[in-house]
């Protein structure tokens, strides 16, 4: 019987390890490759960290057979994980990380990311400098709205402004995205305040905001499941997971994006920066090029239909991207966007910590 | 008489030696691996996060190595004081059910015969051969607004509405449950099954009613394998925080989800070390206490 027993119970141990060991990446290096300078001998491995299910795989494959190397992508989960590589070391064993535009500044200023040499990205060209906050340091890859979604049919209100949120109909009902710094700047707009505030009465003020709000909230994160399964009503998302949810529905998609009148929304930047000792460069300044190619990126916003700055792509881009509903709103200039808040962030997620230990 | 007792010394010397020889060795032969891997994959670890929580948080979330006892002193702070005790009575709640539900389960798969029992205890650790994560979103699948369960009330006519499972503190009792319960059915089975049926025999021939023998016999006799149970169970929940996270739709924080934010999206290490060497200290607690109720030799895990 023990031995039975033991055998069980070291085979589901044996099983668990497998499950441990099976989420690694290989970030070796090529032998040969590691002198960036010397573009004779051409990388054959190129490392990169970002976001998962944020880039096509049919795209990362034809990079692939164009340039007979091999494509390493490791995600991140969270913004912090990116900044962790690149600041606490180890950045050098990546060869592009994403980052968001909100951290850019202290980068640049630390020292953690390589300045760009733009001849080898002529395509970049394509990028709308509007949306371009870092041009020496950085490629802008794909943004997104935090707007409000909701369904027209299962949602007791119209919400035409952050504060409809508080609405006590809504109780319950709201899908959200977490994160202290996507939270509090709504709060702090719905009070008239500077959505990148430093100052603490006025964070705290957005506290109290947030907590008659997370009253109506039924859960954070996977805003697109509960939109489509009818756990909620409303959600508080990004534009591409709205319009995920939106093409799930399908035909008579309820799901429309909120008509907000004054309140602005938060706009984010992806980007992706060349840690400072990144190894495969020549590879790199390819990768970036190539994804600037209106055609290339036209083809991956089929797939990821999130905001794209880069202006010839979107021309290039299919119908359902444009004539996306998740696209379909007029206040697209009203926006605000993350900034670095210094100190002030221990404020934040001392109120944010605190918000979600309750009372 | 000088040469006499240097003879003696020697032969003294001789068998010490021997006896170093004799005893040491195999000593180090059977506990050298252990402590190589204990010290390894445990100690070290562990000294690491210890020395962490002294140290400061730079301006990019980065360890600075410069003393400070900072992060013990947010520890003070009401707040965490809260999430602890939060915590622990989830934990709490969850033992309890844990053994409420395995108990019955362990007594009645030792009360038949090898064969059957091995076959159900297996069909326990069956579930295990799926990450815990997948098990959590299958139960989110099945229990969805218009998910399996709630179809198949309503059309059973049993509800006109479909049921808001999700992200409720039942569920997340469930997912706890189901992922805690084979922690304590098997130190408990394995305690249960080595109760020798004459003690139950005798019990009744001298006049015990099955409750008296239960209460009187069969449960103080099993209490290691209950004390097991507690502590696999309880450690376990108190610091997990994928079912919270994924089951209750993250709008409540425990222990587990504030050091994984520390390390993660806040970036405070020092402040996580800090929480975790706090976690270990109540983990030693219990387990001292379980030193002070029964001898350790007791504790059976299978």
């Amino acid at each position: 019987m023990k031995r039975i027993l033991s055998g069980v119970l070291a085979s589901a141990m044996l099983l668990a390890l497998c499950a441990c060991g099976g989420g690694k990446t290989p970030a070796e290096t090529a032998p040969g490759t590691d002198a960036p300078e010397t573009p004779a001998e051409a990388s054959t491995e190129l490392n990169i960290y970002m976001w998962q299910q944020y880039i096509s795989d049919e795209l990362i494959a034809d990079f692939e057979s164009q340039n007979n190397c091999t494509v390493n992508l490791s995600y991140m989960s969270d913004n912090a994980d990116a900044i962790t590589k690149l600041t606490a070391g180890g950045g050098q064993e990546y060869d592009l990380i994403m980052t968001c535009d909100a951290y850019m500044e202290s980068l640049i200023a630390g020292g953690y990311v390589e300045e760009l040499d733009m001849s080898q990205v002529p395509n970049a060209s394509n990028i709308n400098s509007a949306y371009w906050s870092s041009p020496k340091h950085s490629i802008p890859y794909l943004g997104n709205y935090i707007y409000v979604v909701y369904n027209k049919e299962t949602c007791p209100i119209e919400i035409t402004c952050y504060n409809d949120l508080l609405d006590p109909s809504l109780k319950g009902q709201i899908s959200t995205i977490d994160g202290a710094r996507n939270l509090f700047p709504i709060a702090l707009i719905a009070l008239g305040y500077d959505p990148n505030s430093t100052v603490e009465s006025e964070i705290a003020e957005a506290y109290e905001w947030l907590v008659k709000f997370n009253e109506n909230v039924v859960a954070y994160g996977a805003a697109e499941q509960n939109l489509t399964n009818g756990t909620a009503s409303v959600a508080l998302t990004y534009d591409g997971n709205a319009s995920w949810a939106m093409a799930e529905m399908g035909e008579e998609n309820p799901l429309v994006v909120a008509p907000f009148t004054d309140d602005a929304v938060q706009l984010g930047f992806d980007m992706y920066v060349m840690p400072t000792g990144a190894k495969h460069t020549d590879l790199a300044y390819k990768f970036l090029d190539y994804i600037c190619t209106p055609e290339v990126m036209a083809k991956n916003l089929e797939e990821f239909p999130y905001f794209c700055p880069n202006d010839a792509a979107v021309a290039a881009a299919p119908e359902s991207y444009r004539n996306d509903p998740a696209k379909d709103f007029d206040y697209k200039e009203n926006v605000f966007f993350q900034e670095d808040v210094g100190d002030a962030l221990t404020i934040y997620n001392d109120y944010y910590q605190k918000l979600k230990v309750g009372q | 008489m000088s040469t006499h007792i240097n003879d003696t010394a020697d032969l003294q010397a001789i068998s010490r030696k021997r006896d170093v020889r004799r005893k040491t060795i195999p000593a180090l032969a059977q506990a050298g691996p252990v402590s190589v891997w204990m010290i390894l994959f445990v100690t070290l670890p562990m000294l690491f996060i210890i020395y962490i929580s002294f140290m400061s948080r730079g301006v990019f979330g980065d360890v600075v190595y410069e003393f400070s006892t900072e992060s013990y002193q947010t520890l003070l702070d009401a707040t965490y004081f809260k999430v602890i005790l939060k915590s622990l009575q989830v934990a709490l709640f969850t033992t309890v059910l844990c053994l409420l539900l395995g108990y019955p389960f362990a007594y009645y798969i030792a009360r038949k015969p090898p064969e059957t029992a091995s076959r159900l205890i297996m069909l326990i650790m069956i579930p295990f051969w799926t990450n815990s994560l997948m098990r959590l979103n299958s139960w989110l699948l099945l229990f969805q607004t218009s998910g399996p369960v709630n179809n198949f009330l309503q059309w059973a006519g049993i509800v006109d509405a479909p049921i808001t499972f999700v992200y409720t503190d039942g569920l997340v009792v469930l997912g706890m449950i189901t992922n805690m319960l084979p922690f304590a059915v098997l130190p408990l089975y394995s305690s249960i099954e080595k109760l020798q049926k004459s003690l139950l025999e005798a019990s009744s021939d001298l006049g015990a009613t099955p409750r008296e023998t239960f209460f009187r016999v069969t449960l103080p006799l099993t209490f290691p394998g209950i004390f097991s149970a507690v502590i696999l169970v309880f450690i376990p929940s108190l610091g997990i925080y994928t079912v919270s996270d994924m089951l209750g739709g993250g709008k409540v924080l425990y222990i587990g989800n504030i050091i994984k934010n520390q390390f993660g999206a806040i970036r405070n290490w020092p402040l996580g070390a800090a929480l975790s060497v706090l976690l270990l200290v109540i983990t030693g607690a219990l387990i001292f206490l379980y030193t002070r109720f029964a001898k350790l030799e007791d504790m059976e895990v299978v």
